[in-house]
């Protein structure tokens, strides 16, 4: 049982610079929580507080209820995944997997079972012999989570550990921690700005910018509910439309184009009346209509969906992922209906939800 | 006190020797060539006029650099189990014995003149330490050869049962 609770952590650098503001997390029992964010927004240094590697200026961190604020990283019973790997190049994978244990001065029966465990749960054990530079990026990685792994820790921690991998290995190791994930049923910190990454492995995930949780909810929550702007122009590949809208009766009017409201639309934007918002919409939420009406600049075919790329009047810019080969050329005239629609109020840059 | 080994253990025990060196033979090798060089460097330094300047210490010079690169390729070898090395390191230990009764032995009783007066080639202290480096040296490869031989013969037998078993 591995319960983690970080209660009110900010990180204030001896420069006086401030990487995380009021940082509030509970952590359920294994349970994989993903901290993702443009780069430099706190997620790597909420991390490292978390393993001890950095101080934590302000606030409480809990392992199980129990206060680790000081307590020295070694002593965390936490292991901690790199981007870079960080194996010892002289040693071999087993004596790399085995390496903390020894420290440790474990029995070497015990390292040993341990270390054959785990080298059979990641596929490893005909490459124990082997050194690091005899193997491929994807393995190097699976050697690190070994020696992660051998330790049987409270705690797991991921530190962009995809990032040096090629686009198709990245896939691949990210299905392996997904499993990995599930067998040990551990509790796994993971850190990347990789939108995908986040929404394929998190059971939640928080979405950071600026040292600032912006929104922490599973998947689903943060795509269909984002909370304000900047989580919904995060999550989502392309990422989502915005434009400058004012409300007025059943109809939003834009620059060069207007949208009808459908009654559930009107029930949320109450009390918006004659106000500017913004209205996002999905790429994905456009479809072929009789809407805005857009010239193509650009179209991209992906196999099973087209992007096509457009501006309307008004120099309104719309990406829109229709299903299916489309064939458009440029210059060709394309409209749009909006099959879903989000609302954030222009000022707050916060969701507009009816219930609100 | 030690625990009792169960069978578990001993399995676990060979089974690591799949992925763990044999430092300890290969450390015995070093050992033996640490041992050796305090001997040569012990005779070789010694200011006895011309006693030594005889085609016996060039061979014994020869053999050191010889026996030197030997004992180190089977130190590399044996740290990777490679019984037939033990040969090598059974010979190279046979032989620092042999050499106890070379150059000690003969040096122990002669006598030589230096800047016209008579004087012990190898003082009774000076022996002892040269045949206690021999005879450290002899040890240590010797043991490494039994030791890797034995390691290596459980490690192969080890091997054949797992791919017994796998087949």
């Amino acid at each position: 049982m591995a319960e983690l609770s970080l209660q009110h952590i900010d990180k204030i650098y001896d420069n006086k610079v401030q990487a995380v503001f009021d940082f509030n997390l509970d952590v359920k029992d294994g349970e994989l929580i993903v901290l993702v964010g443009p780069s430099g927004c706190g997620k790597s240094t909420t991390l490292r507080m978390v393993a001890g590697l950095e101080d934590i200026s302000n606030g409480h961190l809990l392992l199980d209820g129990k206060e680790i604020t000081q307590t020295p990283a070694k002593d965390r019973d936490m292991a901690m995944v790199f981007q870079s790997y960080a194996l010892y190049g002289h040693m071999t994978i087993y004596e790399n997997m085995a390496f903390s244990l020894t420290l440790r001065k474990e029995n070497p029966n015990v390292i040993h079972k341990k270390v054959l465990a785990a080298a059979e749960i990641l596929g490893l054990t005909s490459q124990l012999n082997k050194k690091p530079a005899q193997l491929s990026g994807g393995q190097r990685q699976r050697v690190a989570m070994g020696r992660a792994i051998v330790r049987n820790p409270k705690v797991f921690l991921f530190d962009e550990p995809l990032s040096n991998l090629d686009a198709k290995l990245r896939g691949a190791t990210r299905r392996e921690i997904l499993l990995l994930h599930k067998r040990l049923q551990a509790t796994m910190l993971y850190v990347t700005h990789d939108q995908t990454e986040a929404l394929t492995l998190a059971d939640r995930i928080v979405c950071m910018s600026m040292g600032h949780v912006q929104q922490v909810g599973t998947p689903l929550e943060l795509y269909d509910s984002p909370n304000n702007v900047f989580v919904a122009s995060f999550i989502g590949l392309p990422p989502m439309n915005f434009y400058d809208v004012k409300v007025v009766g059943d109809q939003l009017q834009g620059n060069g184009f207007k949208v009808t409201l459908t009654p559930e639309d009107k029930m949320t934007l109450a009390g918006y009346e004659g106000k500017e918002i913004t209205l996002g919409v999905r790429p994905e939420n456009f479809i072929e209509g009789e809407g805005i009406k857009v010239s193509v600049t650009n179209n991209e075919n992906l196999g099973m969906n087209t992007l096509v790329y457009g501006t309307g009047e008004g120099g309104v810019k719309v990406t829109a992922k229709l299903k299916g080969w489309k064939n458009f050329k440029v210059g060709d005239t394309v409209s749009f209906d909006i099959v879903r629609k989000h609302f954030f109020d222009k000022e707050t840059t916060n969701a507009i939800r009816g219930d609100k | 006190m030690s625990k009792v080994k169960t069978p578990e253990d001993k399995y676990i025990q060979r089974d690591r020797m799949r992925y763990i060196k044999n430092s300890a033979c290969s450390n015995l090798c070093y050992l033996g060539l640490l041992f050796d060089v305090f001997y040569f460097v012990l005779i070789y330094r010694q200011d006895v006029g011309t006693y030594y300047y005889t085609i016996q210490i060039g061979a014994s010079i020869i053999y050191n650099l010889v026996f030197m690169l030997a004992v180190f390729l089977a130190s590399e070898a044996v740290k990777n189990y490679k019984k037939n090395y033990s040969i090598v390191l059974l010979v190279a230990g046979a032989m620092q014995i042999v050499r106890m009764f070379v150059i000690p032995a003969a040096a122990h009783s002669a006598e030589t003149l230096v800047a016209g007066e008579e004087v012990m080639v190898m003082t009774d202290g000076t022996f002892t330490k040269a045949i206690v480096y021999l005879a450290v040296s002899a040890a240590a490869l010797l043991f490494s050869a039994v030791l890797n031989y034995i390691r290596c013969s459980a490690l192969e037998a080890h091997v054949k049962s797992l791919e017994n078993s796998k087949a």
